[in-house]
């Protein structure tokens, strides 16, 4: 369950509409936001895979101009994987080529 | 009143983020009892890009659970991109694939198994002995990597040299960097860029050519998009690129050119910049010299002008197609030209051509005729891919035809400079420059190599035309040693494989694009067995130099003998590297100590010589009297600028004449697209690292061909639909993105993918620039084929067989 603390870059002509659209996302705090489009923003989510897919959706966000993290704590995950109770998912193909 | 562990975390992630944008938040942890978030807090260097991102990594019960950026740095200003945000799962005992012990087998086609360190290092030293007596010192080769620590490379290339008397040493940065270094070598007289990404807030035009940063470098993208958004009617960005990428986000003036026609482009705007009189006059007769040719001929500025009337903004719009007018290239050229300071970013559209030391060099020129250099601002400035391709490898002396600290193998003074300082017989080293990279592998291709110690790196999916290139590394006589940190497709391919400590499990320097050097100390211990290179390549050396009896082998890990392998060893290594190797060279780091570079929160740039002004940071600006100290060391007038730089014996700038040359291969009737290939945000290079992080494997599962809206209607092309991509060298079936990003004629491909149909490495071309021998990873001619609707795939990453 990982928490991530980031600063979205709003277009400074677009704060308001990309305000909005960050305001519908689930999981997504906004802190606090400024007149140049700076926007600290908190995520947190039950799985990486999912704080990942908010990630890119908020880059996806027609008036984001980027995306900058500045902190993550997975302590959670790491628990776990620790206890054996979860293994980063190993990838996907296994054939070899030889 | 307590906070749930939760709530407190996401108090701690808030205040961080608001800590940046200087924002107060309505919440604070003041008075929380709350244990911290982590026991103790680690800084060092992002090693996923050569921007040189500093972090803190949090370490709780021993292993790696936390990060933040630190804000007092000056690379990254505490910001962080998604690469950094999940590297921690690649360390300690985070990630089950990691390689965790020396494998072994005799013969190719046999499996691995499992053996001691004792057994890895006497296997890897008679091997290596084996061939050298059989075959002579050339028989053997160091392919290293511009991810390895300085350290690690000036160790492997001094064994190899010193000891094993071959100049066969080269890394991956050939495959990056190369074209650079010729462009700043041959254009002002020293490797490695004037400036540093302080004139990222400084500049008031930003031209971009051939690097799409928004998701290349995105730490460095966000300073210069917050440079523009604060400053709309100032400053300028010009994005010029044949592919729209999301860099475009922030540009004013887009150029859309055909691959291959940049030099033309850029003698355009010199055109431009002369025509109207936009040049600085006194910057021109006080520091620059025209020249042209392989003898380096000087020539007049009317010969240059002349040399130019080829490539009016009318004529170069012609050659460069896609959507480039003549009215753009003026305008690109104007802004240029009068902006209170330009600053040229670019990275491997430029570098990876069969010309990408001319393209350098015209980049150059443009910063040349209009004093655009060595002021607030304005710079010409190459970003570097990888973490430690401008540290270790340029610097470090990681290249077949350099010394450390950017000495020329076949000057005989100063090869016997480092043969002294090594305290190692005169001669010993040898005049000739080894092979590049490519003529390396063509040798192993011919089994003239016949050991090979390939380091932090997997030329079997990176070097071009890899079909070609992994037949010679397959072949059963030629020994392979390879170091990692996971199974790649050149684990594959070897016999013997040591498992190697990854970054924060080890300790040493990485020097990045803005000629810094940062320091990561280990935080967390490396899993299993797994090892420091400094500590392996140490224990090999005494080994080869009792199969050889040959006790200077013995010499050269001397100075290194009984050292601790974290800290002490490395840090011996540094000091013998920076205190003699760096002393009155243009790169001196003798102020860059262990001890200095731990208390700067982002190291230090060269040149530093003594530690007093490596504690202020360093040299921000070559070259300028009063900043650099070599330039008033070196000067020669009272002028404010001192190029003093060892390539150049007239102490000029150098604005060559360099004429229009396109790929190598162009496209024709039977493979009419151009290929070009590049990296997406979420991975990077050969994604042995990145693809293990499932997040990231998510978001671009596999490598996908893009294609033009319009060249897919004419093809009936859908999105989603398999297609084949086909090269003169081999072939690739990758689903289709259709998408304004490549121009018309040009299809786009990702290079990450390791599944055997999607590396499209094998479809590249693998000729080189016969100045940098660099590659032209960026243009080869293909053709495309519907061959079947959309296809479930599976993203594919190699595992290890026992």
């Amino acid at each position: 369950m990982p928490i991530g603390g980031f600063v979205v870059n709003l277009h400074p002509d677009k704060i308001p509409e990309g305000l909005a659209r960050l305001e519908m996302m689930e999981g997504l705090e906004i802190h606090g936001s400024d007149e140049k489009g700076n926007v600290v923003v908190v995520l947190e989510s039950q799985t990486s895979e999912q704080m990942e897919e908010m990630v890119k959706d908020i880059m996806a966000v027609e008036q984001v101009l980027s995306v900058g993290l500045t902190y993550f704590n997975a302590e959670d995950e790491v628990e776990k994987i620790k206890a054996g109770t979860y293994v980063p998912e190993r990838s996907f193909g296994r054939k070899p080529l030889h | 009143m307590g906070l749930s562990r939760r709530e407190f975390l996401k108090r701690t992630a808030a205040l961080t983020a608001a800590s940046y944008v200087g924002m107060n938040l309505p919440v604070s942890l003041e008075g929380e009892a709350q244990a911290a978030d982590a026991d103790s807090w680690h800084p060092g260097t992002c090693r996923l890009c050569g921007s040189g991102c500093r972090l803190e990594l949090g370490v709780k019960n021993g292993q790696a659970v936390a990060l933040r950026g630190i804000s007092k740095s000056r690379t990254n200003f505490g910001y962080l991109c998604m690469k950094g945000m999940l590297f921690y799962k690649l360390m300690g005992q985070n990630h089950p694939e990691r390689l965790k012990k020396p494998l072994y087998r005799a013969k190719k086609d046999q499996p691995f198994k499992e053996i001691s360190w004792d057994e890895a290092l006497d296997i890897a030293a008679k091997e290596f002995a084996k061939a050298v007596k059989a075959h002579g010192n050339n028989s053997v080769a160091y392919y290293g990597s511009g991810q390895a620590l300085t350290e690690e490379t000036y160790i492997f290339q001094k064994i190899m040299r010193g000891g094993l008397q071959t100049n066969n040493v080269e890394g991956n940065p050939r495959l990056c960097m190369a074209s650079a270094v010729g462009g700043y070598l041959t254009s002002f007289g020293a490797d490695e860029p004037i400036g540093s990404y302080d004139n990222f807030e400084r500049a008031s035009c930003f031209f971009i050519i051939g690097s799409n940063t928004a998701e290349a470098h995105p730490v460095l993208f966000r300073r210069i998009m917050r440079r523009k958004m604060d400053n709309r009617d100032r400053v300028k960005v010009i994005n010029a690129d044949p592919r729209i990428s999301p860099t475009s986000r922030i540009s004013d003036l887009d150029l859309v050119f055909e691959p291959g026609t940049d030099l033309a482009m850029l003698n355009a705007m010199a055109y431009v910049i002369i025509e109207e009189k936009l040049y600085d006059e006194d910057f021109l007769k006080n520091y620059s010299v025209f020249r042209k040719g392989k003898d380096k001929k000087q020539v007049s500025f009317e010969e240059y002008k002349k040399f130019l009337s080829a490539y009016t903004p009318e004529k170069a719009a012609q050659i460069c197609g896609g959507n480039i007018t003549a009215e753009k290239i003026r305008t690109a050229a104007r802004w240029f030209a009068t902006s209170e300071g330009t600053m040229s970013i670019w990275t491997m559209g430029i570098n990876q051509r069969s010309r990408g030391v001319w393209a350098n060099n015209l980049i150059h020129n443009l910063h040349i005729l209009t004093g655009q250099l060595c002021r607030p601002g304005a710079d010409s400035f190459s970003l570097t891919g990888q973490p430690n391709a401008c540290g270790g490898v340029r610097e470090g002396g990681g290249l077949c035809h350099i010394l450390p600290a950017h000495r020329l193998v076949k000057k005989d003074k100063l090869r016997h400079q480092v043969e002294k300082l090594w305290g190692i017989p005169q001669g010993r080293i040898p005049p000739k420059p080894g092979y590049h990279t490519m003529a390396m592998f063509e040798a192993v291709n011919q089994g003239k190599i016949k050991a090979i110690w390939i380091n932090c790196t997997s030329p079997a999916q990176s070097l071009p035309n890899c079909d070609k290139y992994i037949k010679g590394m397959a072949r059963d006589d030629v020994f392979m040693v390879v170091t990692d940190i996971f199974p790649t497709r050149t684990t594959e391919l070897a016999n013997l494989i040591m498992p190697t400590a990854f970054i924060f499990e080890k300790t040493g320097v990485y020097g990045c694009t803005e000629r810094r050097s940062q320091l990561t100390r280990k935080a967390v211990d490396a899993p299993g067995d797994a090892r420091p290179e400094v500590w392996i390549v140490r224990e090999w050396a005494l080994r080869l130099s009792k199969e050889l009896n040959d006790p200077v082998i013995k010499k050269c890990v001397e100075p290194f003998m009984g050292k601790e392998p974290d800290y002490e060893l490395p840090k011996a290594i540094w000091d013998e590297y920076t205190q003699k190797l760096t002393k009155d060279r243009d790169n001196d780091l003798r102020g860059a100590t262990y001890e200095v570079l731990e208390q700067l929160p982002d190291g230090v740039q060269w040149p530093a010589p003594t530690k007093e002004f490596a504690l202020k940071g360093g040299t921000d600006i070559k070259f300028v009297r009063g900043i650099d100290p070599l330039a008033d060391k070196h000067a020669k007038n009272e002028m404010p600028y001192q190029f003093y730089g060892p390539a150049h014996p007239d102490k000029k700038l150098w604005i060559w004449l360099r004429p229009q040359k396109g790929p190598q291969e162009m496209p024709d009737a039977h493979y009419p697209f151009y290929l070009s290939t590049g990296r997406v945000i979420d991975h990077w290079h050969t994604s042995s690292m990145t693809g293990r992080i499932p997040e990231l494997m998510r978001a671009n599962p596999y490598a996908f061909v893009e294609i033009n809206p319009k060249d897919a209607e004419k093809m009936g092309i859908k999105p989603g639909d398999m297609v084949e991509v086909t090269s003169r060298r081999g072939r690739n079936i990758l689903p289709a993105k259709v998408y304004v990003g490549p121009c018309e004629g040009m299809v786009f491909v990702y290079w990450h993918d390791m599944y055997s149909d999607r590396m499209i490495n094998r479809v590249t071309n693998d000729v080189w620039d016969p100045g940098s021998k660099e590659p032209e990873f960026k243009i080869c001619a293909c053709r495309i084929k519907k061959v079947s609707g959309p296809k479930p795939l599976k993203p594919f990453i190699v595992q290890m067989k026992s």
